[in-house]
């Protein structure tokens, strides 16, 4: 389990931790309690990169598809291929156990200033 | 406002996801929309379809005054039998899709569309004229539960009504059911064998719990919208709204196999039909299967051999199935045909489908 203090979460309901000197970003508890059962994900290339709140892939529900934002700026280094077979793992796992992408960046502190703490965010949404 | 049905606070203590349907606040998931769609085609699920529309229809002329309103022919109707129909408008386009029961002769019961009901009510009084009839909008003082699924007779067994007295399939009956008058018909919108009952709304939570106790050995399920959606698109089912719409006609929509080439009374939009069947339409409701993995959804654009062709009207993964499906409209001088390869854009992407039959699921479990 990621120490819910160093989890920071956007509007949009991506999350970021650092660790080891990557950032991983994934979907939030609470936006996939929302999305219900999980079918199709789509995930960026390796080595492009992405500014802060440009889209970056999609995540596909039964009922719908949702587009996903980047909750900070950087160069993909790698994507969690499992979900392109097992979408519904995001369901399964817990939300800080599965990430969908691993990036390098460069101006985290600075992206992470309008992102709310895990706590704040809880409270936001609920 | 949002209106609720009885069983609304049955729906909150099954912990159920509420959202607006149409102005109604509904289940749309209990668990989740794949387990239960898989339940339904496994063994068995119990709907809340409370905000569909019954009008009932008596008086000397109800049967000369519905065959003017759609193109099916229900002169032969036999006693209680049911019969899908659409309303169509003076366009050939359809006001609403509805299941007609013949309850007596010159008694009819229609069960229609939840967001086309005023509509509908509408329609009917507008085309009353001369007609001696009476249209009784009886949708407020009765709910409507869905048992769907292959143990849904043995469900229906279980609370006392023998598999013996059930209703035949397309056929309904009027029971007493916890003490009160309820019509049990073997219809539905899930591909399954099953029933849907409608009783008076003091009884529905009565009935409903009942139902969930009583199906507990058989592994019924409360099922959300979500899943009676998910369930009608793998049944290749037409929804209101989606693939029908006043500007749709039964013939563009595929549904020439429910209507009366040969009826002799006039009906409203007969002209038009008529010349639709004789001359062809410029589109065709279609479905498709995609062979690429992408996810195709209501109202992207459907494309054959780099040119638009038409559009989605409904898409998204089937559970049973396990597969990513659709029904869209194309453009019939596009000359498709099953088998064909159509291509479905996706986030500004073309990704590759295939016409398929409406069988993406055999009938498997129909009753007799």
């Amino acid at each position: 389990m990621v120490a819910r203090e160093s989890i920071f979460c956007s509007k949009s309901h991506e999350y970021v931790y650092e660790k080891d000197g990557a950032y991983y970003i994934g979907l939030t508890d609470f936006a996939i309690e929302q999305l219900g059962d999980i079918v199709f994900v789509e995930l960026p290339e390796i080595g492009s990169h992405y500014g802060k709140g440009e889209i970056f892939g999609t995540v596909e529900s039964v009922k719908a598809a949702s587009e996903l934002y980047m909750p900070i700026s950087g160069k993909i280094l790698e994507i969690n291929e499992q979900l392109i077979d097992k979408p519904e793992l995001l369901n399964e796992k817990e939300f800080d156990e599965i990430w969908l992408l691993k990036v390098s960046s460069e101006y985290y502190d600075v992206d992470c200033n309008d992102l709310m703490d895990y706590n704040t965010y809880k409270k936001e949404v609920e | 406002m949002t209106k609720r049905t009885c069983l609304y606070n049955e729906h909150i203590k099954l912990n159920a996801k509420m959202v607006d349907f149409a102005g109604w606040e509904m289940p749309v998931q209990y668990t989740s929309i794949i387990e239960e769609h898989n339940n339904v085609r496994k063994n068995a699920g119990l709907f809340d379809v409370s905000h569909m529309g019954e009008i009932f229809i008596s008086g000397k002329d109800a049967l000369n005054f519905l065959q003017t309103l759609f193109p099916q022919d229900i002169s032969g109707l036999e006693l209680n039998k049911a019969r899908y129909c659409q309303f169509t408008n003076t366009k050939g386009g359809i006001v609403d899709d509805l299941f007609v029961y013949k309850l007596k002769e010159e008694y009819y019961l229609l069960v229609v569309n939840a967001s086309r009901l005023d509509d509908d009510y509408n329609w009917l009084k507008q085309n009353k004229s001369d007609f001696s009839v009476i249209i009784d909008n009886k949708s407020d003082i009765y709910s409507m539960i869905a048992l769907q699924g292959p143990k849904a007779a043995d469900i229906l067994d279980s609370i006392g009504i023998k598999k013996e007295n059930q209703p035949r399939t397309m056929y309904i009956k009027e029971y007493a059911l916890a003490g009160e008058k309820a019509y049990i018909s073997r219809t539905g919108y899930t591909g399954e064998d099953g029933f849907e009952i409608i009783i008076r709304n003091e009884k529905a939570c009565e009935l409903w719990n009942l139902l969930l106790d009583k199906g507990k050995q058989y592994k019924i399920l409360p099922i959300g919208l979500g899943a009676r959606d998910t369930l009608r698109l793998e049944a290749a089912m037409s929804l209101y709204g989606n693939e029908l719409n006043e500007t749709t006609s039964p013939i563009e929509a595929s549904l020439v196999w429910s209507i009366d080439k040969n009826k002799k009374e006039n009906y409203i939009g007969k002209d038009i039909i008529q010349n639709q069947l004789e001359h062809g339409v410029k589109r065709k409701l279609i479905a498709f299967k995609m062979l690429d993995r992408a996810i195709a959804r209501h109202e992207y654009e459907i494309y054959s051999k780099n040119e638009k062709a038409g559009y989605v009207t409904s898409g998204g993964f089937a559970p049973f199935l396990g597969a990513n499906i659709g029904l869209g409209y194309v453009d019939t001088d596009k000359n498709l045909k099953i088998d064909d390869t159509i291509q479905v854009m996706v986030r500004n992407k073309l990704y590759n489908a295939q016409i398929t039959t409406k069988n993406f699921i055999k009938k498997h479990n129909r009753g007799n």
